[in-house]
């Protein structure tokens, strides 16, 4: 009978729980889809440079687990306050609380478990569709990556388990110890807490002062290294902690004060529900904010890597396909470059010198790139005389050439003598084209074709001097890289996201009687919804924009590794903050739908 | 004397399609003259909340017309009804509905905001207000700080503030002690007497329907009794309001 009831009490709130079970299922496939990388020690090792990442993804397993466990007990105590009043009326009815505890248990594992089964299936989906999607999308070579993981699906399935057995635990406890009427009355607002404003003063301005250490500390990691690391994450920390505990309120409190903005229409009502939510809300606040900038961070940084890639291509390389006896590839061989310059300086040899054309290079040039002071590179143009005179700037011309050519002298002379010298001429052939990145495949294909009839040419050191062919090797390295900071970024967007969404989410049934008071006092609905898209909104906003704020600070660490970390930079923040502005709209949609039920 | 509320045939049906369906209301007219202070008794389950809701026009009636302030508030909908509500009717709950995360002033102010005063003239008629109910001390509490009889003087502040045409009572003494609702009964008497507020009052206890000029008897979704206080002292009203509800019972 209790379970018939309880069955009907989840279909009256179908609605909400749909979106309570897509959450959990989101959640655990997210979880799987991590896990399916942390426990692939291959696909680690194979993808990346450091030898650390594999300590890195288990770090991050333990950060997704707590974010996990935090999610879901936001989330069961949004379950809760949907079925608390169910609750209390059955034991008004007389079901003995063991009976109600065991209901709640049985609701809460059934509904969490069954959540992580359909999860992981959908975790393995999702890694096969990013999987081929990253692949194809950004041309990330990835090796050893699997969809289908037992290990990870285990994992996921235990983790999850213990995690709904001790929501479930708690769950129970809690309905069955709380007395009948505190539950019928629950969602019932506490006091405004009162703050001296000398105390609220005082944590605004060490709160701002630590988010300059630390943001000052940030920028300071190439000097002071761990120091400033441990430095900035506690005086961060603490800093974003100070932000929502007092300076978000000292900025209300403002705003209320200000008659020309409280005075107007529903703002009053809008900024006290806010300042009273924030007190209530500061660690979460707070967290959605660290972890919004770890994810941006992440993000920013994966697709950092991937403008690495052709920068580094760039300032390695002048020309963009380099051919060794020239002369024997043809027009049509080339047909389809878009060539930009198409230089072939003549060589002849003996049995200790190769012979150049000093005029072909005092028309064209040859050119190289040589590092400038502040690890960039230029490009520099050498003529026959500078490469006759200084030994350096032959040696780069040296580089590109066969290797039974390069252990010989070199003599740039002039155009008579190069046409008395005996012997057959070859061409050492420089292309440029006009857009490397549409024209990678056929310049790849030559660069292997200029291997083939060139035996001589070692393919691990001569792979150096085509540009198609380093643009592999820099792809093959930062791909990983890329491929891991977009998936860790993704994956806690969603968490934090949801975390935030469910916490706002149970606090919208104490809501229910104060829109439909002011609905009966005359604030139309669309005054009503504004409201509520303002009141969410800033709980969003806020922690995102101190996110952002941090983000931006906390590239200043990544300049060691990225050439320019905030080049293109509006890229990871649009593909993030559209997600992130989903988040938003499915909270206000849902929001709405439980405050003014009576319309819906 | 002008008629500010117009009940006239007034039916609700409750049941769509083809649900089973239940008449809360008959057929039911009557009128309120302005500066009137009216009651409306009646068991549980008489249609007096059905009819105290349209009325309030937070429902619409099956049949029928009912005009507040010669406006036809059946005939308004969305937008309409909501500047209507800000407007013209002023409510006092029996559970005050006052929103706790706002102070007292600023509960009290909140339907002016609605209505685009400007903020001078609010603070203005907010202490008026205030002083007039004896409130001017707690302006500056939360609701959860106040007593309950504070509380309903601040939500009758918060309806008079808009100088309502007509003001709604819902059970307004239903969570008060006997002291406050007394007090508060008398302070409506002498907002109807002295400053002519018109009043319409919905209750079930004999003691705060003697304060009316005129009561309402509903029965089964009609009106089964009308009653004038006239020349009668409070006490005489509150027997013969007694001997009504004993003849409603059998």
């Amino acid at each position: 009978m209790l379970l018939k009831l309880s069955l009907t009490g989840i279909k009256g709130r179908l609605r909400d729980y749909i979106v309570l079970f897509s959450g959990l299922v989101v959640a655990s496939g997210i979880f799987y889809m991590f896990e399916g990388l942390a426990t692939n020690t291959a696909f680690l090792e194979s993808n990346s440079m450091v030898k650390s990442i594999v300590f890195i993804f288990h770090l991050g397993t333990v950060l997704l687990s707590i974010i996990t466990f935090v999610y879901i007990l936001y989330a069961n105590s949004f379950l809760m306050t949907m079925r608390q009043k169910d609750y209390a009326m059955f034991m008004m009815l007389g079901a003995k609380g063991r009976k109600i505890a065991q209901l709640i248990f049985i609701e809460t594992f059934v509904v969490g478990v069954s959540a992580t089964i359909v999860g992981t299936l959908l975790g393995i989906g999702l890694s096969s569709i990013v999987q081929q999607l990253l692949v194809k999308q950004l041309a990330i070579k990835i090796t050893h990556f699997t969809a289908v993981s037992s290990s990870a699906a285990l994992f996921t399935l235990i983790f999850f388990t213990v995690i709904f057995l001790l929501a479930a635990f708690v769950n129970a406890m809690t309905i069955v110890k709380k007395p009948i009427l505190t539950l019928l009355r629950a969602g019932e607002t506490p006091m405004p807490a009162n703050r001296k404003p000398f105390t609220l003063l005082l944590e605004v301005i060490s709160g701002i002062a630590f988010l300059a250490i630390g943001y000052f500390m940030m920028s300071q990691v190439m000097t002071l290294a761990f120091f400033a690391l441990i430095t900035a994450l506690i005086t961060i920390v603490l800093g974003t902690y100070f932000v929502f505990h007092s300076i978000l309120i000292f900025v209300l409190d403002l705003l209320k004060r200000r008659d020309s903005i409280a005075l107007k229409k529903l703002n009053n009502f809008t900024l006290s529900q806010l300042s009273f939510r924030i007190q209530d809300y500061t660690r979460i606040l707070s967290m959605v904010a660290m972890l919004f900038a770890l994810a941006l961070g992440a993000i920013t940084v994966g697709l950092g890597f991937h403008n690495e890639i052709m920068k580094m291509t760039d300032a390695t390389s002048t020309y963009d396909l380099v051919l060794n006896n020239g002369q024997e590839f043809t027009a049509s061989d080339l047909k389809g470059l878009s060539t930009s310059s198409d230089v072939a300086y003549q060589q002849k040899e003996d049995q200790d010198t190769v012979y150049y054309d000093r005029e072909q290079f005092n028309q064209t040039p040859f050119k190289t790139k040589v590092f400038t002071s502040n690890r960039q590179t230029k490009t520099v143009g050498f003529d026959g005389e500078k490469l006759a005179s200084d030994v350096t700037a032959s040696d780069q011309l040296r580089t590109l050439e066969l290797p039974e050519q390069s252990a010989k002298k070199h003599q740039f002379v002039s155009n008579q003598e190069f046409a008395a010298l005996p012997g057959k001429t070859t061409e050492l052939r420089l292309i440029t084209v006009k857009d490397f990145e549409k024209d990678r495949d056929a310049l790849t294909k030559l660069a292997n074709e200029n291997f083939q009839k060139n035996p001589t040419l070692d393919k691990d050191m001569g792979g150096m001097s085509q540009k198609a062919l380093v643009y592999e090797l820099y792809n093959a390295l930062f791909s990983g890289f890329e491929f891991m900071g977009f998936f860790l970024g993704i994956a806690f967007l969603t968490m934090l996201a949801s975390c935030l969404m469910f916490k706002i989410l149970s606090g919208a049934k104490s809501d229910i009687q104060r829109y439909s008071m002011l609905e009966k006092i005359g604030a139309r609905q669309k005054l009503l919804k504004q409201s509520i898209r303002k009141e969410i909104g800033i709980l969003f906003l806020v922690p995102g924009l101190l996110g952002v704020t941090h983000v931006l600070f906390g590239l200043q660490m990544f300049k060691t590794l990225l050439s320019d970390p905030y080049s293109n930079l509006w890229l990871p923040f649009l593909i993030f903050f559209v997600l992130y502005f989903v988040y938003y709209l499915l909270t206000v949609w849902i929001y709405t739908g439980i405050v003014m039920k009576r319309e819906g | 004397m002008e008629k500010i509320v117009t009940v006239d045939a007034v039916k609700k049906t409750y049941g769509k399609g083809n649900q089973k369906k239940t008449e809360a209301l008959k057929g039911i007219s009557f009128e309120v003259e302005k500066g009137e202070f009216v009651g409306i008794m009646g068991a549980s389950g008489s249609g007096k909340s059905t009819l105290l809701n349209l009325l309030a026009t937070l429902d619409k009636p099956t049949e029928g017309q009912i005009s507040i302030n010669q406006d036809d508030v059946t005939k308004l909908s969305g937008n309409q009804l909501a500047d209507f509500r800000s407007r013209e009717i002023g409510f006092i709950f029996q559970d005050f509905n006052l929103l706790e995360n706002l102070t007292a002033a600023e509960n009290i102010a909140v339907p002016l905001s609605l209505q685009g005063v400007k903020a001078k003239e609010i603070h203005r008629r907010v202490s008026e207000v205030a002083q007039r109910l004896s409130i001017d001390g707690i302006l500056n509490s939360y609701p959860a700080q106040i007593s309950g009889g504070q509380k309903q003087r601040v939500a009758a502040a918060r309806a008079l503030i808009t100088q309502p045409t007509i003001l709604l009572g819902d059970e307004p003494t239903g969570a008060l002690d006997s002291n406050s609702a007394r007090d508060l009964l008398d302070t409506m008497e002498e907002l109807n007497q002295k400053d002519q507020v018109s009043i319409l009052l919905v209750t079930h206890d004999p003691f705060s329907a003697s304060y009316c000029q005129r009561i309402l008897f509903i029965k089964d979704g009609v009106i089964y009794q009308e009653v004038k206080r006239e020349n009668q002292t409070r006490e005489a009203f509150y027997r013969q309001i007694l001997s009504v509800l004993g003849n409603l019972e059998q």
